[in-house]
């Protein structure tokens, strides 16, 4: 079952074209990676995937339901808001920067949007918000607020805030970059953990080694276009295009 | 000789009641200000010219102008501008509150966006995605966050109300200080005045009494 579908989206900022006919498919229960250099167009992709900005032109399908098409004269025309609210309770969204709610204790990160959006008892919310913090490994973190958490906690509550919703597609923005380097490794397994349950995510990320080892299939990006698309091993280990190389090359200099 | 201990306790009943003009004057200018200053500061921050340009002439005039002549002109000015036979007299304490509110919701609206612009892009996105609707993003997400950031700016204008209540005296109504200034001409003496100043530093000190609690009570996040 293909879980998202992606088909000739264009985005320009002014005159500035940061993506150029992007098309692919996720598949229900696959692991995404987006990788490339900054710039490249991968956060603005995820971006317009998750409504938070919209496209110029191109096709968006979520499980079957249309987000936005093109129409005769080329212009994107989006599904009704009621449409769009639907498909924003089956997708979920993890950023860089956590952007936890500060003023929320860690349980009520968790509950507000299931209760508030999705209309679900309070109780079942934090019942299923405790249920996802011992997964988590944060059980005892229920009632601390956002300020008194490490980073690699907060993006595991992010995680988590995110899974409540139960979302059907699951993207990430680079969701260790904002982490120390001993810190990714708490946040890694725990996306690995989800992979292993067969979550469907989008991944855009610098860590190679969780691409090679956690993606299904790993998408090469530059200059708003997709240039190299794959099995990890082959996109990272033997790529057919010289700019995947010279990135990849790049990036294991460091 | 001994101290005239009667005229002093007719002095503070005077000035008590001269201060109760006072506060009512300082909580009525509250009460209005606070909810049209967040009006006011939606309107400035409108992307739609014809509202954020009125808004802005409107917060130039507010805090360009002396408060004493914008109270002037309040209560004043209506009975020069409107033809002859519709002539009003507007109430003295209801010009004096009305031009209050309108100086200092020009003031609040400026707190206000400056609180609103301050809280990070990234709540509004977070709030977006699981589908939380404009309002619901607004007073359950941003505005908590703004209250706490703008606290200490707006103690201050609020300490600043408390004082500026005396130049409602300017259009004859007998306020705290107006009160002092009388009773000090009358006996010649500057004790009305200096019981006055303890007044409003007694005011003043409830004032940051209050907004200390507040403060602490929403000191349980960063």
């Amino acid at each position: 079952m293909v879980m998202l579908e992606v088909k000739g989206l264009c985005k320009s900022f002014d005159s500035n074209r940061v993506l150029n006919d992007i098309s692919f498919k996720v598949d229900k229960g696959e692991v995404v990676a987006i990788i490339g250099p900054s710039g490249s167009g991968k956060s603005t992709l995820l971006r317009c995937l998750t409504l938070l900005e919209k496209v110029d032109q191109g096709t968006i399908i979520v499980a079957g339901d249309v987000m936005v098409q093109t129409n005769k004269e080329g212009h994107a025309v989006y599904a009704p808001e009621s449409s769009l609210k639907k498909i924003r309770l089956r997708m979920g969204m993890v950023f860089q920067d956590f952007n936890l709610f500060p003023h929320f204790s860690v349980l009520r990160n968790i509950t507000e949007a299931p209760v508030r959006v999705a209309r679900i008892s309070q109780d079942q919310a934090e019942e299923r918000a405790m249920e996802l913090l011992r997964k988590m490994g944060l059980e005892d973190k229920r009632d601390a607020y956002p300020y008194q958490l490490s980073g690699g906690q907060s993006q595991r509550v992010a995680i988590a805030r995110a899974l409540a919703m139960n979302p059907d597609i699951l993207f990430f923005d680079e969701p260790t970059s904002a982490l120390d380097p001993e810190l990714t490794g708490e946040v890694l397994r725990v996306m690995r953990a989800l992979a292993a349950e067969r979550m469907t995510m989008v991944v855009v990320t610098h860590e190679m080694g969780f691409a090679r080892e956690v993606a299904d299939r790993v998408i090469f990006m530059d200059k708003g276009q997709i240039v190299e698309e794959g099995r990890p091993e082959v996109v990272l280990c033997n790529p057919s295009s010289e700019r995947t190389r010279a990135f990849i090359k790049g990036l294991s200099e460091h | 000789m001994s101290y005239d201990w009667e005229g002093f306790v007719n002095l503070i009943v005077l000035l008590l009641e001269g201060a109760k003009v006072s506060v009512m004057v300082f909580f009525l200018t509250l009460f209005f200000a606070i909810p049209l200053g967040l009006l006011v500061a939606f309107g400035r921050m409108s992307r739609f010219r014809l509202i954020s340009g009125p808004i802005k002439i409107y917060i130039l005039l507010m805090r360009g102008t002396p408060l004493i002549l914008q109270i002037a002109l309040v209560y004043f000015g209506p009975y020069y501008l409107l033809p002859e036979g519709m002539k009003i007299n507007l109430d003295r304490f209801v010009a004096a509150v009305a031009a209050c509110t309108l100086n200092y919701a020009a003031y609040f609206a400026e707190i206000y966006r400056g609180g609103i612009q301050s809280i990070p892009k990234g709540q509004y996105e977070a709030a977006a995605v699981p589908g939380f609707s404009k309002i619901q993003t607004f007073m359950h997400i941003i505005l908590p966050q703004v209250v706490k950031r703008i606290l200490p700016p707006m103690g201050n204008e609020i300490i600043t109300l408390v004082k500026d209540t005396a130049l409602v005296q300017t259009i004859g109504i007998s306020e705290l200080f107006r009160v002092a200034t009388v009773q000090a001409s009358a006996k010649s003496s500057t004790i009305p005045l200096a019981a006055a100043g303890i007044f409003y530093l007694i005011m003043n000190w409830v004032v940051t009494e209050a907004l200390q609690m507040a403060e602490n009570k929403l000191n349980y996040y960063r």
